[in-house]
């Protein structure tokens, strides 16, 4: 019996490219990944065919969930602290109202006049909600802000 | 060196080991196989959690007030969006029609041919979908028609809606 084991698996096989070839992937997926920003809820993205890449600093984001909930959140954790409290430092983005709204983009303003505004709305989303916003922004005097969407593939 | 031992040599391995070792220092193997896994484990997880597709962005100006602008009757173009995503097109004070959303694109380039001094106005029920609005603008965008506008829907327009639906 042992015999005959040893003549039927005794092989060899290089591995030597494969593993190097692993190892080129690692390294290029280790560079080029970003991940992923949490989000506070689901958010499927609408196509459209606009050109302009996302901002990823100094931006503050509206989302508009598919139930026509709305939520604020700014990328830095400082601002979050400021306009939330230290409680809700950690969260990307926090639950608001529509008063709320009015006044929290006001003091985020004020506090980094460089904030660029996003909008990001769920493809479901109502469109209630979304003329709301729009009207807080004009109320607030942004007359410049980004719609998120994704690129239409089409 | 970074051959991997398939399991049937290495009683021989062992075997030869210890002559190995009084012979010569050099060949040394080294068993990668931990660490080539590790690697692939790696490899798998940054191939799952890397994303390309950064989103677009749309970018939107607004005027400042609402300090009305006269604009001249046949020059408004009114584009309506109903709740159920129908949409309908009239210029000035006319009766509105349908247009479909395959034709928009086309629809909007002639208009603009037509009259160059054009200007559409967008309103989007309450109830119809965010998408719709993405939908229309994306459109308004491509048909490389600069002046448009967004405009709340109030009850004339829903009535509007309604002559054209039944028409």
């Amino acid at each position: 019996m042992p015999k005959i084991k040893k003549k039927r698996l005794g092989f060899k096989i290089d591995m030597t490219p494969m593993v190097d070839v692993a190892m080129l992937l690692l390294t290029f997926f280790m560079m080029t990944t970003q991940f992923r920003p949490d989000e506070a809820t689901a958010i499927e993205l609408p196509a459209s065919h606009a050109p302009f890449k996302m901002p990823e600093t100094d931006v503050m984001i509206v989302t508009v969930n598919r139930e026509g909930r709305t939520f604020l959140g700014v990328d830095s954790q400082r601002l979050r602290a400021q306009l939330f409290g230290e409680g809700n430092k950690l969260k990307p983005a926090v639950e608001v109202d529509r008063k709320q709204l009015h006044d929290l983009l006001i003091q985020a303003r004020i506090s980094n006049p460089k904030l660029r505004t996003l909008v990001k709305g769920d493809k479901d989303a109502p469109f209630g909600p979304v003329e709301d916003i729009l009207d807080i922004l004009r109320q607030v005097n942004i007359t410049r802000f980004n719609l998120v969407t994704e690129m239409d593939k089409s | 060196m970074a051959a991997l031992d398939s399991g049937g040599e290495s009683k021989s391995h062992a075997r030869g080991g210890k002559k190995h070792k009084k012979k010569r220092r050099l060949s040394i193997r080294i068993d990668m196989t931990p660490m080539v896994d590790v690697a692939f484990l790696l490899l798998t997880f940054f191939m799952l959690t890397t994303y390309f597709s950064k989103p677009q962005t749309m970018e939107l100006n607004l005027p400042k007030d609402q300090s009305p602008i006269e604009v001249a009757e046949s020059n408004l173009m009114t584009l309506r969006v109903a709740s159920d995503g129908a949409i309908f097109w009239n210029i000035g004070t006319e009766p509105a029609h349908r247009v479909e959303m395959k034709e928009l694109r086309k629809f909007l380039e002639d208009k603009n041919k037509e009259n160059p001094k054009l200007i559409t106005l967008l309103k989007v029920d309450r109830d119809g979908k965010y998408s719709m609005m993405i939908k229309l603008m994306d459109e308004i965008a491509i048909a490389k028609v600069t002046r448009f506008s967004l405009a709340p829907m109030n009850e004339y327009d829903k009535r509007q809606i309604q002559k054209a639906r039944a028409s």
